[in-house]
């Protein structure tokens, strides 16, 4: 069978964070309430940062370690997104200007809240097994930032619930026959799907829902989507097929409570075996998650990346990936991580990467939320001073750091600094 | 099945879950997130609460009940269908 998969995977966890605990002090939330969100920071877009710049920020490092050759092979870019600019131009055209890349290219866009990158990788691994471009590789990027209007103090205790998780980041993957992170199991595959109202972004800078549906939601379909996968591939066994397990991670406490369920429901296990079972197979999986927020679209990739970078790959390790995207749809998948890739990663310097962010104060990050440069959807022109923002020039290890400079005539125009 | 059985199977996952509530006297007017039962333990008594009567119906047809007890009487409708 032919081999496809993720030969290289680039993050950006943004420029600035906050604490999410000082976050909850900060905003009188009930600190106990929300340890069960398992989070430590989030990534905070800065007004000059928007989807574009988080994708080409992300893809750019993974780009320049391509030959000249190689890099012309990207015959398809696929951005993954619920943050997007526009209705009708798609972010992927901007993404390919500012990464330089040859123009006999399919550049679009694809939407299905946070299930949107699994699906934009399946479309390439699709592409790919198709045969009708041997040695084509695609580019996939899931990015997305919470960005949302807090006109007033109204506005802030409505997004009280969700502002702690909400998280900003995306996820580069550049998707080949050559699979030196992640090949991906042909054919293995489930998915469910229904419609139901639990989440949704029905303004450009607002979000809407019920958490105790989403949670609902996501545990059904993770339950079932997996049944799907067994459905196909047979012997699968939700406790003895994969090594490691990553799953959407809105939080991590959501994770731990769909891994419960899955173990109770599927293994009929008992409390103290769930425990071990989620430390031994899952935590790994949160440590990238934990530092970001919900990145949405890219936190089921960036929990696969935290899987690769730290946990003990002794052999060729089969991860079981879950993706949930509100609305819903959802898919359980698997590949293999073969022994080589935590070499292969450390190139793209991930934990370098975050730890290099700037700290926001609570007061310098209800100025960003309050701010009048921040840019709305729609903004027909404006003007930005993106080196007076906080943590701008922290640089991203060496390479420059792309941001949004102007808008004029609804056209984004960006900068490398 | 009698209410009253699906009312007390309901509690006993409570209680399964959320140990800390294992002395407090219940009522029907009782909200979980009143009690200080997080969002992921309350969706885990209602998933448990259905295994445990055998009832294979999606959780999400329980969403709205204000309190256990109209949680209680949406599941033993669903029962009784």
């Amino acid at each position: 069978m032919s081999s496809v998969g993720i030969e290289a995977l680039g993050v950006y966890g943004g420029a600035a964070y906050v604490d999410v605990q000082e976050l909850c002090a900060h905003r009188g939330l009930d600190i106990q309430r929300f340890e069960n969100l398992m989070m430590r920071e989030k990534s905070v877009a800065l007004p000059c940062e928007d989807p574009v710049s988080f994708a080409v920020n992300a893809a750019r490092p993974l780009v320049d370690r391509l030959s000249e050759s190689e890099r012309d092979r990207i015959e398809m870019i696929v951005t993954c997104t619920e943050s997007g600019i526009d209705f009708g131009k798609s972010l992927s055209t901007y993404v390919h200007a500012h990464l330089g890349l040859q123009k006999a290219c399919r550049l679009f866009e694809v939407k299905q809240a946070c299930y949107s990158g699994t699906a934009g990788l399946q479309m390439a691994v699709n592409f790919i097994l198709s045969g009708t471009a041997p040695g084509a590789k695609a580019l996939v990027i899931a990015t997305d930032i919470s960005r949302f209007a807090l006109a007033d103090k109204g506005a802030i205790e409505e997004w009280a619930y969700s502002e702690p998780s909400s998280g900003a980041g995306a996820v580069a993957m550049l998707v080949s026959d050559a699979p030196h992170l992640f090949r991906i199991d042909v054919g293995a595959h489930g998915n469910h799907a229904f419609e139901v109202m639990d989440t949704c972004r029905p303004g450009p800078d607002t979000e809407a829902g019920d958490a105790d549906l989403s949670l609902m939601a996501y545990l059904e379909c993770c339950e079932h989507a997996f049944r799907d996968y067994a459905r196909r591939v047979e012997g699968a066994d939700f406790r003895d097929t994969f090594h490691y397990l990553a799953f959407h991670t809105p939080f991590g406490g959501m994770v731990k409570g769909a891994h419960r369920h899955l173990m109770r429901r599927l293994c009929k296990a008992a409390s103290s075996d769930i425990e071990a079972d989620f430390t031994r197979r899952m935590a790994a999986s949160l440590v990238y998650g934990q530092r970001v927020g919900n990145t949405a679209g890219a936190s089921v990739f960036l929990a696969l990346a935290g899987i690769i970078d730290t946990a003990d790959i002794g052999g060729p390790q089969r991860v079981g990936l879950f993706s949930y995207g509100s609305g819903c749809c959802s898919e359980f998948f698997s590949g293999v991580v073969p022994v080589d890739a935590p070499g292969r990663l450390k190139d793209a310097g991930i934990a370098a990467g975050l730890d290099r962010r700037y700290r926001l104060s609570m007061g310098e990050y209800d100025a960003i939320l309050g701010s009048t440069e921040t840019v709305r959807f729609g903004t027909r022109d404006t003007q930005l001073l993106p080196e007076t923002m906080p943590g701008i020039g922290n640089g991203v290890g060496g390479t420059p750091r792309l941001v949004l400079e102007a808008i004029a005539g609804y056209h984004r125009k960006y900068r490398w600094i | 099945m009698e209410p009253d059985t699906v009312f007390a199977t309901l509690l006993a996952q409570i209680r399964d879950v959320v140990p800390e509530l294992g002395a407090h006297a219940f009522a029907r007017s009782d909200s979980m997130a009143d009690l200080g039962v997080n969002s992921i333990e309350r969706s885990e008594v209602l998933l448990l609460t259905l295994d445990a009567l055998g009832l294979k119906v999606s959780p999400i047809a329980f969403h709205g009940a204000r309190n256990i007890g109209e949680l209680s009487d949406l599941i033993h409708a669903k029962l009784a269908a």
